[in-house]
């Protein structure tokens, strides 16, 4: 690689596959210390950002809209305003860029975008995609989801999450990766961690080992056709609430969603102001219907201290949901009072 | 809670579920729901009783010992599809450790 060009990494994968998870143990690692951050959100409150332990001027957020629909004036802009404040030394020095994508971004376009832009070329390269998979239910995303499919075939890497509860899955699901990218590595990451040299390095794109099909889909977006990409039952919306939630309604609420929406709760995560752990917000995590234990901040990453969680659903409507969360705060207080 | 609360929420359940049925509320804080060829009734109880709620569908009564369960029997009631995940959660302490 030339000297002053940077390497652009793409980091994807479907909802809840361990992204924002992986990224974070990564930026805690000396070797990506001078990483920036760029990270796309389908959602109209973003909170991966708050999630990730950066340095603030080095994480841009990217929260109009999917990145895979906006790609090539968000994404190029962007990309071309963190080069400027580089070259002005207004920018936290970096050296790698790294772009977590929403999950249910088409990567296809991201990397047109990377590979063909005028304003970017000389200045950037594409150091690799890296698509993480949760070994659990991995295998049923890649049966559903078209995107799950392009995200698994366009990959360099791909890491494999969640094996603790993945049992025997994982070789359905290997068999599935192999079947759609035979060429790429596939590693796996415990609670995050992952052999972070071997990750994200500069090589670039062996076209050889690359399915065929990520070229006509290249070929698709360079076209600007297909632009149609999400689900149209797909949604995404946050419920936010300013009063701390009692820990037995946010159980109550999150198992009764789990009861009732199944595989159309796509994903939830949030901030949770509990009324028992003032000082230290819940981090919550669900996908379908598993949700894992609530992570603790150590504090408070901003002084926006609602309750956050943001749905991404398929056919469930946000009133249901609201609803449901003030019904069971209400008879919660009634016996608790 | 209020009453109409619940009742805002059941409705709004049956629409989440693409269930087809009427709703209504009735004196003393009943609520009834007609569909699928059934009649249910959602009554509120003392708060000194075990159940905070009596569902009865098709005359037969089954106490609930929240909205939570309500639901489950209304959705079980209605929507012959359903077989919900009964997944728990609270394994882990729902606050941090000190």
């Amino acid at each position: 690689m030339s000297a002053g060009v940077i390497s652009v990494s793409v980091l994807t994968g479907f909802l809840g596959s361990g992204k924002t998870t992986m990224l974070g143990y990564l930026l805690r690692q000396p070797e990506f210390s001078r990483t920036a951050v760029i990270i796309n959100e389908f959602g109209e409150i973003g909170l991966d950002h708050e999630l990730i332990e950066a340095s603030e001027d080095s994480v841009i957020e990217l929260a109009t809209g999917c990145l895979c629909c906006k790609v090539s004036t968000d994404l190029a802009q962007t990309l071309q305003g963190l080069l400027q404040r580089l070259d002005e030394g207004t920018a936290t020095p970096f050296d790698r860029i790294v772009i977590e994508t929403s999950g249910l971004a088409d990567p296809a376009p991201i990397l047109h975008t990377l590979m063909t832009d005028s304003g970017l070329a000389g200045r950037l390269v594409l150091g690799g995609v890296v698509t993480t998979i949760d070994a659990m239910t991995g295998a049923c995303t890649l049966e559903r989801e078209e995107v799950s499919q392009k995200q698994v075939a366009i990959a360099d890497r791909i890491v494999l999450t969640k094996l603790d509860l993945a049992g025997a899955a994982e070789p359905e699901l290997r068999r599935r990766l192999a079947a759609l990218n035979a060429g790429a590595p596939v590693l796996r990451a415990n609670r995050g961690r992952v052999d972070a040299p071997i990750l994200f390095g500069t090589d670039f794109r062996d076209k050889q080992t690359t399915s065929l099909k990520v070229h006509s889909w290249l070929a698709e977006d360079g076209q600007g056709q297909s632009h149609a990409r999400h689900d149209a039952d797909i949604k995404t919306y946050a419920v936010v609430r300013g009063e701390p939630i009692r820990a037995v309604t946010l159980t109550l609420f999150l198992e009764t969603l789990a009861e009732h929406c199944g595989a159309d709760l796509l994903r939830l995560k949030g901030i949770v102001n509990l009324v028992e752990s003032p000082d230290r917000p819940a981090v919550i995590h669900g996908v379908q219907h598993v949700f894992h234990a609530p992570a603790w901040l150590e504090r408070w990453p901003s002084d926006d201290r609602r309750s956050r969680i943001v749905f991404i659903t398929r056919r469930i409507p946000q009133h249901w949901i609201e609803v449901l969360l003030d019904a069971i705060g209400a008879e919660v207080n009634d016996v608790t009072h | 809670m209020p009453i109409d609360l619940a009742l805002e929420l059941l409705t709004q359940s049956l629409a989440a579920w693409r269930v087809a049925g009427s709703i209504r509320s009735e004196a003393g804080g009943v609520i009834v729901i007609c569909g699928s060829h059934k009649d249910i009734r959602i009554a509120r109880v003392p708060d000194d009783l075990m159940f905070r709620w009596i569902v009865t569908i098709e005359g037969r009564k089954r106490g609930a010992i929240s909205l939570v369960a309500v639901l489950r029997q209304v959705r079980e009631a209605l929507d012959p599809g359903y077989a919900g995940s009964r997944v728990r959660l609270a394994v882990n302490p729902l606050v941090p450790s000190p």
